[in-house]
């Protein structure tokens, strides 16, 4: 909803009350835990998730008269309800609400996917092909030469570090550079039903990009592994296994895409229930068999779309499950920003998110002039990309598991520039929307005046 | 079986139960409040198939919770509704006075059973049985006597107060719920609590969060935010009720019933909420049948059936009450209080609820006999039911659905 949308719909007095009403829950949960100290172990999950779910859906409203987008609202409901806070959510139930997560992305994927038109995509197909080589490319060779002329400068720890092992560094740095958030992009898009070249470009950009990347960071860990280990070896084996999966993924997809049509077509029945088993039950498969879950559901989403007459009808189920999950995943991704560590190494992560998003910026420009982009997507192609989430996250692992050397500083530092990029991406990209005039001026359906079709 | 498999059943359980209830109301197929399944969780679970074991159960029990919390808050939302309709003061009063006679009786006669089969239950633990059976036995499923009046097309005064006091009972029993439960307060509170604020304060947490809610949904709201403004209210209601060791259906009985009374949105909430009450259901009974243990305590026959036959002479009793009020009930005939025999999920989920605060051969006998109560009344209540509805002449042809009900 555009904020002059929702400015209409409430008053200032209605934003005040829900001000005092987020203070009293607050008020109230925070008196629970303190009347009652000892947990009932999941069972105060329960009102964690609840009160993550009310905070982040109030604070959203709260954000929207301001221009920021939804997304900023549950991440602050996160933030302040989180351990680091006012600790109303603590370490352990954030951990504890990982299959929340997996719901989430699962359906975040199969939007995606379902929101690729192959038609449009066609279109645009020379934009995202300069924009996936130079992104990728140009940003994983400055950010890398960037971060190994800087490092030193700006992280103490970097400076105990030989020159090989500091290319390594920088080049690890550099890939992770290149991971954008799809959860945000559809999150944005989502909230504003934005529909116009960026909308398309930067969908269709994020989505795909996840493949580049993964096979990106694959490479460069065999690369960086022998300049941070010279008793290592470059080794490809990883890229094999990768190409498995990957395949493994597109085939996986490919048929759970042709069911989910053929359901919709036949059957068209349950679709909560359908869609809590494909996002639990074919998630464990797809952990089980080692594919890649995002791939794997956005194929299946992409299939619905442009091998079927069902992907609007999708498409709208998904957004009607889909909105509750998202502020649940949001707002635990608030919840999990380490906001000491940010305290800590803030003023690194901040030179280092900055000059990732001038590289992107320049990125963005550099490919819009290459592929001739009409003057909206010259001047916004590069907003889209900026936010950063779980799976830069999640590669940080990973590379701190496979480099035990540096991992703890590695992810210390990955953690608090994916945060500052989680925070600003979002924004930046709703404000391009706003202002190329994008974002949809048709309003959500809202309570009471609409109820919802009776159950199938 | 693992978490996700039992999880991956269940929502096929909901999916298949739901297409199940869509055609039930065409054609008749099983018992009214879906208590069989129930029964197939207890084959199911661990105490006979053991297809899944207990350790998957305590996996579930939060969403158990919050299941059976959502049941009661829907049911709070539409108390004093039967359909479109407020249910009238006096259909109230009788609803409410059923459910105190019901409940009396069957405490009284389980107290009395404990005491001569000499079984191991002694003091509060005692109390906490009977209390509990009381509280269990009491209601009225409404699915099973609007199931009966829809089906056979009843029409006329008997059938609407009979289905307004099926609509009306379901406060005392929450209500001795939250007494039952402040009977012996959670350990992990760090201010005690006086016996006879227990229940004040389920009561109070509850109408606090739900007028929260009702302010809260008062202005104009995107669709999915109203949903998702619901149940967070709700999670948080379980999850506190649950960390200070107070009743969690009885507090989101109260959230419901206050938002039903503050909210200026009620009807448009009732309906928003009431398709959702079957899909939550279904699983819910089966992780609830799950849990049931006939070995719970050894004299447990003898309990169940003392509970039962004081359910019935107190059904019975309290229609003889309906007929000194109500000409039509008189033509009703003597066992017209049968009709009310039916109970379901809301007694199930007491019982359930007593399980899991009250583990072991309190909670455990109260769940038990709540489903084989449950499962007495299927079979006894939709039969009087139409019967006592052919006698007073409100159904226009008695022989055409003969199939029975079971």
């Amino acid at each position: 909803m555009s904020t002059a949308a929702a400015a209409g719909r409430r008053g200032a007095g209605g934003y005040a009350l829900h001000v005092v009403l987020l203070a009293a829950f607050g008020g109230l949960v925070l008196a629970v835990t303190r009347l009652a100290p000892e947990t009932h172990g999941s069972l105060w999950t329960i009102a964690a998730i609840g009160f993550l779910l009310l905070a982040g859906t109030l604070m959203s409203e709260l954000v929207a008269p301001l221009g920021l987008p939804h997304l900023t609202g549950y991440l602050l409901a996160g933030i302040i309800s989180g351990p680091y806070v006012l600790r109303l959510v603590d370490e352990h139930t954030v951990k504890t609400l990982s299959p929340v997560n997996t719901l989430a992305l699962s359906l975040i994927a199969l939007a995606g996917g379902a929101e690729l038109d192959l038609e449009t995509v066609r279109k645009g197909a020379k934009s995202l092909a300069w924009a996936t080589v130079v992104q990728c490319l140009f940003v994983l060779v400055v950010v890398t030469g960037l971060f190994f002329a800087g490092a030193r400068t700006v992280l103490p720890f970097a400076r105990s570090l030989r020159p090989a092992a500091l290319l390594g560094f920088a080049l690890l740095w550099g890939a992770l550079s290149v991971t954008r958030s799809p959860s945000a992009t559809l999150g944005i898009l989502s909230q504003t039903r934005a529909s116009g070249p960026l909308a398309t470009f930067t969908l269709a950009f994020v989505m795909t990009s996840d493949i580049v990347v993964v096979v990106l960071v694959s490479l460069v860990m065999s690369i960086a592994r022998p300049l941070v280990d010279p008793t290592a070896t470059f080794a490809l084996d990883s890229l094999r296994t990768l190409g498995h999966n990957l395949f493994g993924s597109v085939a996986l997809g490919t048929t759970l895409g042709l069911f989910i049509a053929a359901y919709l077509l036949l059957v068209e029945r349950q679709m909560l229930v359908v869609l809590l088993v494909l996002g639990f039950g074919v998630s464990t498969v797809v952990e089980y068999l080692k594919f890649d879950s995002l791939l794997t559901f956005m194929v299946a989403g992409f299939i619905v779309r442009n091998l079927s007459s069902q992907g609007h009808k999708f498409l709208r189920y998904i957004e009607q499950t889909g909105t509750v999950v998202y502020v649940v995943f949001f707002a635990t991704a608030g919840a999990d920003l380490n906001v000491p560590l940010l305290h800590t190494l803030g003023p690194a992560a901040l030179v280092l998110a900055l000059a990732r998003t001038v590289v992107t910026w320049a990125g963005g420009r550099l490919a819009s002039r290459l592929a001739g982009d009409p003057p909206a997507l010259r001047t916004w192609g590069w907003s889209g990309l900026v936010s950063q989430a779980g799976l830069a996250l999640g590669l940080s692992v990973i590379i701190a598991r496979e480099f035990p050397g540096f991992g703890t500083q590695f992810r210390a530092l990955a953690i608090a520039a994916v945060a500052i990029n989680e925070m600003v991406g979002p924004i930046l990209f709703k404000l391009a929307l706003d202002r190329t005039g994008e974002t949809s001026p048709i309003q959500a359906p809202s309570f009471p005046s609409m109820i919802p079709p009776p159950p199938s | 079986m693992n978490a996700v498999l039992l999880l991956m059943g269940l929502l096929v359980l909901s999916y298949l139960g739901n297409l199940l209830v869509a055609r039930r109301t065409s054609s008749g197929a099983g018992l009214p409040s879906g208590v069989e399944y129930a029964a197939l969780g207890f084959v199911l679970g661990p105490h006979v198939l053991a297809l899944f074991g207990a350790d998957s159960l305590r996996a579930f029990e939060p969403i158990v919770q919050v299941a059976f919390g959502w049941l009661a808050f829907a049911r709070g939302l539409d108390f004093g509704f039967a359909g479109d309709r407020r249910v009238r003061g006096g259909s109230l009063a009788l609803g409410t006075l059923g459910a105190v006679m019901t409940a009396a009786a069957v405490a009284s006669g389980t107290w009395f059973v404990i005491g001569w089969v000499h079984a191991p239950v002694t003091g509060v633990d005692r109390l906490l049985l009977a209390g509990g059976l009381g509280a269990a036995c009491s209601e009225t499923t409404r699915y099973a006597v609007r199931w009966v009046v829809d089906r056979h097309g009843a029409r006329g005064p008997l059938a609407d107060r009979m289905n307004e006091i099926a609509h009306a009972d379901a406060a005392f029993p929450l209500i001795a719920l939250a007494v039952l439960f402040a009977l012996e307060p959670t350990r992990s509170i760090a201010m005690p609590m006086p016996l006879r604020d227990g229940p004040a304060a389920t009561v109070l947490l509850g109408l606090v969060i739900g007028t929260g809610a009702a302010l809260l949904l008062r202005g104009e709201m995107e669709l999915e935010d109203t949903w998702a403004a619901l149940f967070g209210v709700l999670l948080i209601a379980v999850g506190m009720a649950t960390r200070l060791g107070l009743s969690t259906l009885t507090v989101c009985f109260f959230v419901g019933l206050a938002v039903s009374a503050v909210s200026q949105h009620r009807n448009v909430l009732r309906e928003m909420v009431a398709p959702t009450e079957r899909p939550v259901l279904l699983p819910a009974l089966l992780l609830a049948g799950a849990r049931i243990d006939f070995r719970a305590i050894p004299a447990l026959a003898w309990i169940a059936v003392a509970a039962i036959v004081a359910r019935m002479v107190a059904k019975v009793v309290f229609g003889w009450t309906l007929a000194i009020a109500s000409s039509s009930a008189r033509k009703a005939g003597p066992l017209l209080g049968l009709s009310l025999m039916s109970s379901g999920a809301l007694s199930i989920s007491i019982g359930l609820a007593l399980a899991l605060r009250f583990p072991g051969k309190i909670g455990d006998t109260v769940l038990a006999v709540a489903a084989v109560s449950a499962t007495v009344g299927e079979f006894v209540g939709p039969v009087r039911l139409r019967r006592a509805l052919s006698g007073a002449g409100e159904i226009k042809d008695a022989h055409a659905p003969s199939e029975a009900v079971a």
